[in-house]
């Protein structure tokens, strides 16, 4: 029996076999469809190289994302093990359970706009911009090319993190804790893309393109948890309780947070250089 | 309203019209792949109400999606993958490991010409016989043997269901192949089945005989 004949008699075989029945997918995926219609435009209609890596880590990184769940409630001896082992490199978000900020009442800070918001050392954006190791951008879209305050943390995580407050005003509400209204921070890291997959099944996150790269886009506010290159894991907190936009460009990750829209965050977002 | 005959058009028109919104052409193209795709949910999942709960969140999940599908790619391999996933996230732990069974009742494409009695009896017994010796082999070699040719998966669709590499698929599937070669070797059948050289194996007929199921379409 040749390799083609028994190749030939599995193809047969396949016809035969018996499968439970096909239900009306089509009917029921049209009705769902219908009921919630919108379609989401996209940010950028770019041809996504990375959508085929994207699958195989999803599907691949299941286990490990799971695992990594876990890891959460380990010792943390047990934690930069399992994170060796699941081969963590470089700095990853998970993004956990929603959980309330600060209880700081919104009235005016101490210390300065976003001084309660715990961002390391308030600055200026040229001594931010030699305090990390990774090129800052700055949005250019009218009213957000210029922070109202800069804050930096050179060490943590490992390439040092830059955060641009904007204070509340019309069309930018002021989160439930402090004056700021929105939340740009910029730090070296990747996204741990199969961790997102799996949320989005209990939880409302969307995947958009912004200049090429990945984004998230989530209506929630959610506490992120980072794991730094040696595999200890950082809690991050949501600081205004808004929605939140995480965005990828190069190594480096973004994250916008505030009262905004979907679409005016997409929009922020691009205008970054 | 220019009155299209139905399912004339391809993956890539009625990918580029739902990609403008309209539900009722993905409606179309759901109903072009729902039977792979839930034979795909099933094969990972092992049981019905996951499968279609799978599959029915992966067409769902690849409607949000299609404003990232590269128009003119191939949708099945896409639209797999994001089934398969979803199917993955639904294993249970005590996944049902039962054998795969033949249909009772064979249903023949209308347009075919019954074959006579002799060689129906004949090729059903062959049937039985190599899926009596598929399905002793392990789960592992029976899933890659599933997709490449019960569903007749590309090498790389197999790769994104099974979430291995292509190049594993490949020896998997001829490593798989091996032990069911040894099965039925061992069974002693192998020769009297499937005569090696033009004999009167109906399998080997089939594939350009009169009766064959895959040309004798529309």
């Amino acid at each position: 029996m040749s390799d083609r004949e028994l190749e030939h008699a599995l193809r047969d075989l396949g016809d035969h076999l018996d499968q439970p029945a096909t239900p009306p997918l089509a009917e029921q995926v049209a009705a769902r469809l219908r009921e919630a219609p919108e379609r989401r435009p996209v940010p950028s209609r770019r041809r996504l190289p990375g959508r085929w890596r994207w699958q195989r880590l999803a599907i691949a990184g299941l286990a490990a994302a799971v695992l990594a769940a876990a890891v959460l409630v380990l010792s943390p001896g047990t934690r930069e093990a399992v994170a060796d082992l699941l081969g963590l490199r470089g700095i990853r978000i998970q993004i956990g359970e929603p959980r309330p900020t600060s209880t700081t009442p919104p009235s005016t800070e101490a210390g300065g706009l976003g001084a309660s918001l715990g961002l390391g050392r308030r600055t200026t954006l040229d001594e931010a911009r030699r305090s990390v190791k990774f090129p800052v951008r700055l949005p250019t879209a009218a009213g957000f090319d210029r922070p109202d305050a800069v804050y930096v943390d050179p060490d943590q995580p490992a390439d040092g993190r830059v955060d641009f407050v904007y204070r509340a005003r019309p069309g930018l509400p002021a989160s439930s804790y402090t004056e700021a209204g929105l939340l740009i921070t910029q730090f070296r890291a990747t996204v741990d893309l199969a961790y997102i997959k799996k949320l989005s099944g209990v939880s409302e996150v969307e995947f958009l393109r912004v200049n090429g790269g990945n984004a998230f886009w989530f209506s929630q506010p959610h506490e992120l948890v980072f794991v730094d290159r040696h595999g200890s894991y950082q809690q991050e907190r949501a600081r205004l309780a808004g929605s939140t936009l995480i965005w990828e460009q190069g190594d480096v990750t973004y994250r916008l947070e505030g009262q905004i829209s979907r679409d005016e965050a997409v929009r922020i977002a691009e205008s970054m250089r | 309203m220019e009155g299209r005959p139905l399912d004339t058009e391809d993956d890539d028109q009625l990918v580029a019209r739902a990609q403008r919104g309209e539900v009722h052409a993905y409606e179309r193209l759901v109903r072009r792949h729902q039977d792979l795709a839930f034979r795909t949910a099933y094969l990972v999942t092992r049981s019905r109400s996951d499968a279609e709960d799978a599959a029915q969140e992966g067409f769902v999940k690849a409607w949000h999606a299609l404003d990232r599908f590269r128009p003119g790619a191939p949708f099945r391999p896409w639209l797999l993958a994001i089934v398969a996933n979803e199917a993955r996230n639904r294993i249970r732990s005590a996944r049902r490991q039962d054998s795969l069974a033949l249909r009772a009742v064979e249903d023949r494409p209308s347009g075919d010409a019954a074959p006579s009695p002799e060689a129906a009896a004949l090729a059903s017994e062959r049937r039985k016989t190599l899926l009596a010796a598929v399905n002793r082999l392990s789960e592992s070699d029976r899933e890659m043997l599933a997709c490449r040719y019960f569903m007749e998966l590309s090498e790389a669709e197999t790769a994104s269901v099974l979430g291995c590499r292509r190049g594993t698929v490949k020896s998997r599937t001829s490593r798989a192949l091996g032990r069911l070669r040894a099965i039925l070797a061992e069974q002693g059948i192998a020769q009297s089945l499937w005569p090696a050289t033009e004999g009167v194996g109906g399998l080997k007929q089939r594939s350009d005989g009169p009766q064959s199921k895959e040309g004798g379409g529309e």
